[in-house]
């Protein structure tokens, strides 16, 4: 397949499935089952023969038994009706078993498949992709493939079996019989298609008013302070009745609806007019009494795949769904090459913007941006959120691509560089520093597994991170992340710091802007970053005024525009925007001289 | 679909209403739909009665068949049982259709009054139950509870019809009724076991699949620095280990789910053997009918489902009764803020005093002991001191957001108790610590602080703080959306929100819990723009964080476990060397400009 050079990671002997269209590829899995598949259709049509002709056997032992002679008969026809209901139940076992066994089976395939397909995803793309996102579909689109197959397609087995099996009983007892369960078959499907059309959009809408409800309430609960010093109790009150009533309406429509549900009327009917056909042909000695008694029974038998059917439909629709949309995933594309064979030298850490423009559609994010860092400077990055902080930092390691411009590295572009040779050198801290559920050490050596002890622990010292984790009862051992102990944000940011010292990356971007603390872990902080930004070129977006204080080169942007560039003393000179950042602190400002423009 | 299969996740609660209480109290929420249930009782049993008496039908029928040779009687079996199953699907779209109206008015009402409960409650409460589960005891319970009320109603109607065909059956041939009662119990014990071993299996598989979820977000969360580090084919490793064990967990519960029917129809299958059997020797001995003989065949396979929700019923009632009592308990909860008058201060100054009050959130831990504070009209109040030494206390019990156990607290002289709580929460304006935005534009946000307030008046608002710059930030101004919890917005921006909605609302008092959250620079000085403006001629009361805030402020109190230790402005304190000197070193001295320009000249002294 295509996609497979591209791949950042791929499994050994993997299963290969359609991925075609959702359709195939569902199909590609379940026929990776096919004997399974093919196990259950034949015992559905076996078990489903065997309850009918059991049926059948009842009426004709009860035409039979009216002549005396026949009560030899009784225990073999007796046991008869057992074995073929024995026969009938040990069957769907079997076979609901089965199928039971390929639903399972698809659930794990499809996350195993989905779960290397999403290693094997670039960086950019993950970028992109909502974490939530991609949750839902590697937890509840998968399992409403499970659900899909069982009951959803076992149940769809059932009733055109279930239908068709008796049809044909009924059919040898006489042909002509067929009339009534016949036209009742082909009127049953019109109104379950045109019941579920009407019923599932109604479904839907409760289900998302019920949201809607629950998410106006959370909403007036978490913020009840805000209610209640406003004195909004009554507006809530009202906003609540309001989203509570509508849920009320579409929880009677459905009642409704439900209620009017048609294939039981006319299976009601059905039932008489069948009655009254047997009957007929009884009186022109066409049919036996038993063979009348017969049809009743098989008639019964309809009674249950006929009905069932209405949640096999929602299901398989679901399903399907799902699997489009795991589908969709599995088959999106990196857009970025590797440029495997490009440039790839040490990095020495000179970057420069060259009138560099990004954006997403019509939407600019950076505009014109200009400037040259010089190799092993530390540079600040101010501006509010959206100014395009982060972006222009994605700009450097390419996780995107300027959309105008150049983004230059040591005096080359960064689409000549190899990908991996460019990654590999710029080290990336982010805002919330995430963690694995494992040990601090491991969490540490994370990208180096083969570093030792010492060289772990030097590393944590250099991060002012040893104290901290020597607090702890286990020490480096102890577990963190989800799992495990919970670390503040100095102090996940510290590991991460240790972390980049093991990796020893040549250009370092780190994302400072995380909820305050106090002056201890501040100075710890200050300590551990101006020590990594020893002989490499640091990028910092920060909040923090000693950091922007500390910098060689401070960029000021606004709007996706950089409004200002130079040092502390330059910038309070020339921009009226930095200096507002120090108009309220009380030290004496430099006049400002106006330059051009800001 | 079955029974048999819901409620098998449920969790078990703790009781205090005995059952008795509970379907009383029911009861009387379906007092006013008492006609609609009179008439869907009568609709029940009707449809009951049609469904059970088609099979009878059909077994005279074939009685009499041999006998006459009267082709309209013929004709009228066929007709009047087409007839019956009409009129069964009538009754039952009449039953159904008045229960769903019923169910849905009584859940409404039972949801208004829990919501009505809900806000009558004062913050103590919402700090002990987390939004969720208050939500979910408004909206989730009371769907439990409808649902259980839906499911007794279907489960009535199909006994109904099983109690209906047994006594005929018993009146035609007592014996054979007994043969098939014999499978009754088996069905009913098989059903209930396979429930005991459905919960155990069930409660495995949800674990099971809440550890992958768990591990998926990890991966998923983390993959940025899986990929730096290459780490791929470790947790690839880790992730399939887990996923072939849910494999087999899950395939044990669907075995367990999807064997149950089958099992069943084996019990039935021996049911059905015994009644062909004996029916056909009491057929011979000519104590029984042919008609009635295949009667008794359709009678063992139509009772047999409705006895395997009896095996569920009495778990699924009991679950419904638990959620309703959730609901009811939440109703009957008092308040424990209750005002004592109705006084209004139209001219609110905004002097505030408490006078030897004792405060605690729970009774076991005092916050606040014998505390004593003046603040007068207009004074500009910092709060400072560690976690816990009562800060946020003060600021509550102003906004009356809690009640205190003794003391007095008096707003210009006046007991708080006394006043019109609604009227003075309008004069006073306060921003929490981690400020809340609702779903919608920044102009209503605003103006949820004074719903009358015009266009212009909402403008003005904002362009009071930091002369209005901070609206720049925002794609579409005004009408930016600020989506689900202000999401939209950064943290800086919801502030800035915040203020503008105080500002609107022109509070005499304003109380600031200040974010530790920190703030990109330049947002954070429009913050402190807006500060300036809105303390501007009022009493403002701050919970300071910044030490901005701190040295602008007329009076600081320094509290520590819930007493004033000391008092006076920044450099005074400063100059004393006590515990805000400490408090200065732990949480404001690095923000100090100051402090940071003396760090940078010592660190670059050595080198040069």
């Amino acid at each position: 397949m295509s996609n497979v050079a591209k791949s950042e990671f791929t499994v050994a002997n993997a299963y290969r499935y359609d991925r075609r269209s959702a359709t195939r590829w569902l199909i590609s899995h379940v026929m990776r089952y096919r004997w399974f598949f093919f196990a259950t259709l034949f015992l559905y049509i076996a078990t489903y023969s065997a309850y009918t002709a059991s049926e059948a056997l009842i009426g004709q032992a009860i035409g039979a038994v009216v002549e005396p002679e026949s009560l030899a008969l009784l225990p073999t026809i007796a046991l008869s009706v057992l074995g073929l209901k024995v026969l009938d139940a040990v069957l769907s076992l079997i076979g609901v078993l089965s199928i039971e066994f390929i639903a399972q089976r698809m659930e794990v395939d499809a996350r195993e498949e989905l779960y290397a397909n999403l290693l094997s995803k670039s960086q950019t793309f993950h970028n992109q992709q909502r974490v939530g996102d991609i949750m839902a579909r590697a937890t509840e689109d998968v399992q409403q493939l499970n659900g899909m197959i069982n009951p959803g397609v076992a149940i769809t087995l059932e009733t055109i079996i279930g239908i068709a099996v008796p049809l044909v009983f009924i059919a040898t007892l006489c042909l002509e019989l067929l009339l009534v369960p016949a036209l009742f078959v082909l009127i049953y499907i019109v109104t379950v298609v045109r019941y579920v059309r009407r019923l599932n959009p109604v479904v839907r809408r409760q289900r998302e008013q019920f949201g809607r409800m629950n998410a106006g309430l959370e909403e007036t609960i978490s913020g009840i302070e805000v209610v209640k010093a406003c004195a909004q109790e009554a507006f809530e009150r009202r906003k609540f009745r309001m989203a509570a009533s509508l849920f009320r309406s579409f929880f009677v429509r459905q009642g409704y609806l439900e209620a009017r549900y048609l294939p039981v009327l006319f299976f009601g009917i059905a039932l008489g007019m069948a009655f009254l056909h047997g009957m007929h042909l009884y009186r022109q000695n066409l049919l036996s009494l038993g063979d009348v008694v017969a049809l009743m029974g098989i008639m019964g038998v309809l009674r249950w795949p006929a009905f069932a059917s209405i949640f096999s439909i929602s299901l398989i629709q679901a399903g399907i769904e799902g699997g489009r949309r795991i589908v969709d995933i599995l088959n999106m594309e990196t857009e970025l090459d590797q440029n495997k064979g490009g440039y790839a030298q040490p990095i020495k850490g000179e970057i420069t913007f060259e009138d560099v423009s990004f954006g997403y559609g019509r939407l600019h994010v950076l505009r014109n941006v200009s400037f040259t860092i010089r190799q092993g400077q530390t540079v600040a990055i101010v501006g509010q959120t959206g100014s395009g902080k982060s972006t222009l930092t994605q700009l450097i390691n390419r996780t995107y691509d300027a959309t105008h411009g150049r983004v230059l590295i040591d005096g080359v572009d960064v689409r000549d560089w190899d990908l991996d040779a460019l990654r590999s050198q710029i080290g990336k801290i982010e805002q919330d520093v995430f963690l694995f559920s494992r040990s601090i050490a491991e969490n540490i050596a994370f990208g180096a597994p083969e570093a030792t002890q010492e060289q772990i622990e030097r590393a944590a010292r250099m991060a002012q991170a040893h104290e901290f984790i020597m607090g702890f009862k286990d020490g480096y051992r102890t577990v963190v992340g989800e799992r495990g102990v919970t670390l503040s944000g100095g102090q996940r940011q510290r590991i991460a710091l240790a972390r980049a010292f093991l990796s020893d990356p040549r250009i370092l971007i780190l994302d400072d802007s995380t909820s305050a603390i106090d002056s201890a872990t501040e100075d710890e902080i200050q300590k551990a970053i101006r020590q990594v930004q020893q002989g490499r070129t640091t990028i910092l977006i920060t909040h923090r005024l000693s950091q922007i204080r500390w910098a060689d080169l401070i960029l000021v942007l606004d709007g996706g525009e950089l409004v200002a560039c130079g040092t502390h003393e330059e910038l309070l000179r020339r921009s009226p925007h930095y200096r507002r950042i120090f108009a309220r602190y009380d030290v004496a400002l430099p006049p400002l001289e106006i330059v051009a423009a800001d | 679909m079955g029974f048999l299969f819901d409620g098998l996740d449920a969790e078990a609660y703790d009781r205090t209403y005995d059952d008795r209480q509970l379907v009383r109290r029911i009861i009387g929420y379906f007092q006013p739909e008492a006609p609609r249930m009179l008439i869907v009782g009568f609709a029940t049993l009707m449809d009951a009665l049609a469904r059970a008496v088609v099979p009878i039908l059909i077994s005279r029928g074939v009685d009499d068949i041999g006998r006459t040779q009267d082709d309209a009687l013929i004709v009228a079996y066929g007709a009047i049982i087409a007839a019956l199953g009409a009129s069964a699907w009538l009754f039952n779209l009449i039953r159904r259709s008045l229960t769903a109206e019923a169910v849905g008015n009584v859940v409404l009402r039972l949801r208004e009054d829990a919501f009505d409960a809900v806000m009558k409650r004062d913050l103590s409460f919402y700090d002990q139950f987390p939004s969720g589960k208050i939500v979910s005891r408004v909206t989730s319970d009371t769907q439990a509870f409808s649902d259980v009320v839906t499911l007794t109603i279907e489960l009535i109607g199909q006994l109904l019809l099983v109690a209906v065909l047994l006594v005929y059956l018993f009146f035609v041939d007592a014996v054979l009724t007994l043969v098939v009662l014999i499978m009754v119990p088996l069905i009913v014990g098989v059903s209930l076991a396979f429930r005991k071993i459905a919960r155990f299996t069930v409660q495995h598989s949800r674990r099971v699949r809440a550890e992958v979820s768990a591990l998926v977000q990890e991966t998923i969360s983390g993959i940025s620095v899986a990929k730096t580090f290459r780490q791929e084919r470790a947790i690839y490793a880790d992730f399939l280990k887990l996923n072939r064990r849910a494999f087999w967990i899950n395939l044990r519960t669907g075995f367990v789910f999807s064997g149950i029917f089958p099992l069943l129809a084996l019990i039935v299958a021996f049911a059905m053997a015994a009644v062909v059997y004996f029916g056909g020797l009491r057929v011979q001995l000519g104590a029984l009918s042919i008609g009635d003989w295949y009667l008794f065949a359709q009678g063992v396979a139509l009772i047999w489902f409705p006895l395997t929700s009896i095996a569920s019923f009495w778990s699924q009632f009991q679950l419904g009764l638990a959620a309703s009592e959730r609901v009811f308990a939440l109703i009957d909860s008092e308040p424990r803020v209750v005002q004592r008058d109705n006084r209004a201060l139209p001219n609110l100054r905004g002097e505030i005093e408490f006078r030897n009050v004792s405060f605690g959130y729970s009774d076991r831990e005092r916050v606040l002991e014998n505390f004593s504070l003046h603040i007068r009209a207009g004074e500009r109040v910092a709060l400072v001191g560690h976690t816990g030494a009562g800060k946020s206390s003060i600021a509550k019990l102003i906004a009356r957001f809690y009640e205190f156990q003794a003391g007095a607290l008096t707003i210009d002289g006046v007991d708080i108790r006394a006043l019109d709580l609604s009227a003075y929460r309008a004069r006073l304006g306060v921003v929490p610590q981690t400020p809340f935005l609702f779903d919608g534009t920044v102009r209503e946000n605003i103006r949820y602080g004074k719903p009358g307030a015009s266009d212009a008046e909402v403008e003005r608002a904002a362009r009071q703080i930091g002369n209005g710059d901070w609206l720049k930030s925002l794609s579409d101004g005004l009408d930016t959306e600020v989506g689900e919890r202000g999401g939209n917005l950064s943290m800086g921006q919801r502030q800035l929100v915040a203020l503008a909605r105080v500002m609107l609302q022109n509070p005499a008092i304003f109380i600031l819990d200040e974010a530790t959250a920190s703030v990109d620079p330049l947002t954070e000085a429009l913050i402190q723009e807006g500060l300036d403006a809105l303390m501007r001629d009022r009493t403002s009361i701050i919970i300071a964080h910044r030490l901005n805030t701190v040295r602008h402020a007329d009076r600081i109190i320094v509290l520590r476990k819930g007493q004033i230790i000391e008092q006076g402005t920044h450099d005074q304190l400063l100059a004393r060397g006590g515990h805000y000197a400490e408090l200065y070193n732990t949480y404001f001295r690095h923000q100090s400009l100051e402090y940071i320009e003396a760090a940078r000249k010592a660190d670059a002294a050595p080198a040069a």
